[in-house]
């Protein structure tokens, strides 16, 4: 299944570069469609890019009502993946809050909270008082305005649903190829013809690049432009603690950070640099450390007394209006994009690449699936530059909302 | 296992302070002010400090450095603290976690008789119908996990941030024990500026205490002061970010930009790789030898003593004038088995009949790697595991670090004082290419085969996640043969010691396992656990 490198095909229907969640998906829905001559390349190990340092919260309510839309949906896949796949990814409905330190927040959520009762989602507007008892490790901090909880939003364990897919696709044709790096793409005029690898040439007329943080260089290999920017995030876990707190917790004031508990008890948190520069960086650093232990222990004074063990980054691949790539390109016929997940890979990448199975099934002139219409690569100019950030975390979303 | 206190500690000077009350699980204890909380425990016959995390098993004082996490216990309301690094105080509280109804008699230690029927991998294919039931199931998983206990009713203030104190030298050294010392002294020699950062409050580690180094000691403080050598006690690295080595002190955080470091960071105890190696009563050489002389506890009456290494004469000396035996000595390889359910009873030899001990005396050391690991040095196999690939000089792999003591794992500073002195000396002339000082945190090995023999079934490898031998095997036949990935299948290297005991013996497994030569997984910071009060500091972004 896994084999390193040696004994690559001569060619492929499909080739899918990096074999993190977006990759492993993707194989497996093309096989269900009965797509099966299809190669994994990725030049380190399974998970070992954003799927194997991300947190796997998958949350369901969000700023907008298109974005609620296609999270609950691809909520709706983990809650399913368990059962599909004979393999527990430990999906666990653990709540997620939002918590909210000014009064503009508190209206703010108001109306989002309105849409998300519209759309079926039951997300609640905690006071102060409520919040607290919620999240009593709040208690002492900064005084809070309130809080959004929705009971339902969930974490999986991201390397089970890694293994889940790999033990799933041992059963199929699906080759993988490990310690294998993509060197360049071969081109017959304006289509794919063929992917160089360090372990051989594989000729093939789809290529699907679900590189995320790496991506925009894959696709530069290609001779395609996009607008990607990688972006480092970076992550520390304490010491095992026995069950105290009880939702995921994100805010965005006075700048963005979150933490929850997993299923083991370690609390991991994180709290956000607004100035990290765009690149592929996955070295941790001591300003984290500083940043994440101020920020959070002025909101929650008593996880002061939890024990740092490890830290670690990872990357983002984020898209100027934080949403992924997700399909075929004009600019090469038989490259697909599977990237740009700005910080929502766990979530959307399984709901993504079932939708993006069919439609290379079907062939790129067959119409877009429609929850893939915010989605197409081309939305973007060739010569789009990347774009800057807003400072404000919910003026990214407040244009579409 | 018995232990006993003598009138006095052995090392001449050392008074113990007067008798405080201490509560430990209800029951009221007197041990000496000042003293260390694990000491007071053990001597008041509390040999199980903590339960291990899956199987609730037993774990007592070991290496009494503040690395193996086995003797960590809730004190005045904190969560999982090293009861090692706690002194004494009146009025002092504490309390045995993760274990019902108490650490020393846990019901769930019944879970290790069933442990071979549950696996790292055990929830893979299970809990999962009803589906109605899914989330109780992970709810009772829940309960299962965890370990300390956060006391958040009542809140508490939001903590002080630290000032960063920003400080520029052209030689750090790390370990302010014999061997730091000395590189340190020998740095200065050479002309450069030198800054010696020691965790502990007093400069010496084993030398405080050893007969007859504390002597030798004296003279070498002397000329530390008279060498113009900033010293930093109470003062720990906890990372080699990029061009920065970032400490703790005890008022400020320290970002330290340094031409060239010389970890001289020791070693840590090499358990054998043997079933039941992980027992109440299985103790480092050093951390018997310290509770001898420096704290007069004899630690048991009957030992057996395990490995060749120096710190083994050391213990016997110790334990023979405090009027304990050692009854057998053993290399790792001719042990099966290390006898007993909450504490040593014996040790079943490969060869020969059982021998009965109340303790096991663990000589063999293995350098700390955690340091040229977050530096990106490359590692090699030596008799007792793994051990930065080092020039005689202490150059490593990495053009500005070096590795002086038993840190470079070529024998003890008590035997060769001068090679560390010359190490401070070679680090003081620069790095060897020029280059900035940046970490790549990625270790390659030198070596493909290690030396011995694999571990025994049934040996814990990993004892933070309580990962056993034949979990590990059973991984690699399965064909996960990628350190990584066999990492975070079974967790092994992932609990709070963060693989400061077991990475050897994991490579080892590993090595047995695969025909390749395989790199250790990747070490991440910090170098030791950290307290996230104490990351609180002020120019944070």
């Amino acid at each position: 299944m896994t084999a390193r490198g040696a004994g690559l095909p001569a060619s492929a229907d499909v080739v899918i570069v990096g074999a993190g969640i977006a990759g492993l998906a993707l194989a497996r829905a093309l096989v269900a469609r009965g797509v099966t001559d299809v190669v994994i390349v990725d030049r380190g190990y399974p998970g070992g890019g954003a799927t194997g340092r991300n947190v796997a919260r998958i949350r369901g309510m969000q700023l907008t009502e298109e974005l609620t839309r296609i999270a609950l949906a691809a909520q709706a896949t983990y809650d399913r993946m368990g059962e599909e796949l004979g393999f527990n990814v430990l999906f666990y409905r653990m709540g997620y809050a939002w918590l909210l330190y000014e009064a503009a927040e508190v209206e703010r959520m108001r109306g989002i909270v309105d849409m998300h009762h519209r759309m079926g989602v039951r997300s609640r507007l905690l006071d102060p008082d409520d919040t607290l008892r919620l999240l009593p490790v709040l208690r002492g901090g900064e005084p809070v305005a309130g809080a959004v909880l929705h009971d339902r939003d969930a974490i999986v364990h991201h390397d089970a649903v890694v293994w889940a897919h790999l033990e799933h696709l041992a059963r199929t044709p699906v080759r993988i190829a490990l310690g294998t790096e993509v060197m360049g793409i071969d081109r017959a005029g304006a289509t794919v013809s063929g992917v160089q690898t360090t372990a051989g040439t594989i000729a093939t007329r789809a290529v699907v690049n679900a590189t995320d943080g790496w991506s925009a260089g894959l696709s530069a290999l290609a001779g395609v432009r996009v607008p990607n920017r990688p972006l480092r995030r970076e992550v520390l876990v304490t010491a095992p603690l026995r069950r105290t707190l009880e939702a995921a917790v994100t805010f965005y004031r006075p700048q963005e950070g979150w933490f929850n508990q997993t299923l083991r008890g370690e609390v991991v948190m994180g709290v956000v640099d607004q100035d990290e520069p765009a690149a592929v960086n996955q070295a941790s650093s001591a300003a984290f450390l500083r940043r994440t232990a101020r920020v959070i222990t002025a909101k929650a004074p008593t996880l002061a007394d939890l024990t740092v063990i490890r830290q670690w980054a990872g990357m983002y691949d984020v898209t100027p209006d934080h949403q992924p790539l997700v399909g075929p390109t004009a600019q090469l016929a038989g490259w697909w994009q599977l990237n740009g997940w700005s910080g929502r890979g766990m979530l959307l990448a399984p709901l993504s690449a079932e939708l993006l199975a069919g439609w290379i099934a079907r062939g790129a002139d067959a119409p877009a699936p429609d929850m893939l219409a915010g989605f197409l690569p081309d939305r973007f100019p060739p010569d789009a530059d990347a774009a800057h950030d807003d400072a404000d975390y919910y003026a990214r979303y407040a244009r579409r909302a | 296992m018995t232990a006993r206190r003598l009138p006095a500690p052995l090392h001449p000077g050392v008074e113990r302070g007067s008798l405080v009350r201490i509560r430990f699980d209800g029951r009221t204890i007197r041990a000496p002010e000042g003293e260390p909380l694990a000491v007071s425990l053990f001597a008041a016959g509390i040999p199980i400090l903590s339960r291990s995390f899956r199987f609730h098993r037993p774990r007592g004082l070991m290496c009494a450095d503040g690395q193996c996490g086995w003797c960590e216990c809730e004190v005045d309301g904190r969560p999982s603290v090293r009861t090692c690094r706690v002194p004494v105080r009146d009025g002092l509280r504490a309390g045995g976690e993760h274990a019902l109804p108490a650490v020393r008699r846990d019901l769930l230690g019944l879970l290790d008789l069933g442990s071979r029927w549950i696996p790292p991998t055990f929830y893979h294919h299970r809990f999962l119908r009803p589906r109605r039931l899914r989330k109780r199931y992970l709810d009772v998983l829940r309960w299962f996990g965890g370990r300390g206990r956060l006391r958040v009713d009542h809140g508490r203030a939001i903590p002080r941030p630290r000032p960063v104190e920003r400080l520029a030298t052209d030689v750090l050294v790390v370990g302010g024990g014999p061997a730091g010392i000395l590189a340190a002294l020998g740095a200065a020699d050479a002309g450069a500026r030198v800054l010696l950062l020691e965790a502990e409050p007093r400069l010496g580690s084993t030398w405080a205490w050893r007969e007859p180094f504390h002597r030798d000691l004296l003279t070498l403080k002397e000329a530390l002061a008279a060498s113009g050598v900033d010293v930093r006690t109470s003062t720990t690295a906890i990372g080699v970010y990029r061009t920065t080595v970032t400490a703790l002190g005890p008022e400020t955080q320290l970002e330290i930009e340094a031409r060239t470091v010389v970890a001289a960071t020791g070693a840590r105890e090499a358990l054998p790789l043997v079933p039941g190696n992980d027992l109440p009563g299985v103790m480092g050489a050093r951390t018997v030898e310290w509770l001898v002389r420096r704290h007069g506890v004899v630690p048991g009456e009957r030992a057996v003593l395990v490995g060749a290494g120096a710190a083994g004469m050391q213990a016997e000396t110790a334990l023979e004038a405090a009027g304990s035996r050692i009854v057998s000595r053993l290399e790792a390889g001719a042990i099966a088995r290390i006898l007993g359910s909450t504490a040593v009873r014996g040790v079943r030899p490969t060869q020969g009949p059982t021998i009965a001990a109340d303790l096991v005396v663990v000589a063999d050391r293995s350098p700390a790697l955690e340091l040229p690991l977050a530096a990106g040095a490359t590692l090699e196999w030596s008799p007792t595991g793994l051990r930065p690939a080092a020039e005689p000089d202490g150059r490593t792999s990495v053009p500005w670090l070096w590795v002086a003591g038993s840190a470079a794992g070529r024998g003890s500073t008590d035997a060769d004082p001068e090679a560390a002195r010359a190490v401070g000396r070679a680090a003081a002339a620069g790095p060897v290419a020029v280059e900035a000082l940046t970490s790549t945190s990625s270790g390659a090995l030198r070596s493909a085969a290690p030396p011995g023999q694999p571990g025994r079934r049934g040996a814990m490898v990993c004892f933070c996640e309580d990962v056993r031998v034949d979990e590990l095997d059973a991984e690699l036949r399965s064909g996960t043969t990628h350190p990584e990935l066999l990492k975070r299948r079974t967790g092994a290297l992932t609990g709070p010691c963060q693989g400061k005991l077991c990475l050897s013996a994991f490579a080892a497994c590993v090595a047995a396992g695969t025909d390749d030569a395989v790199a250790p997984p990747t070490s991440r910071p910090p170098l030791r656990p950290v307290r996230l009060g104490d990351l609180v500091a002020e120019d944070a972004g």
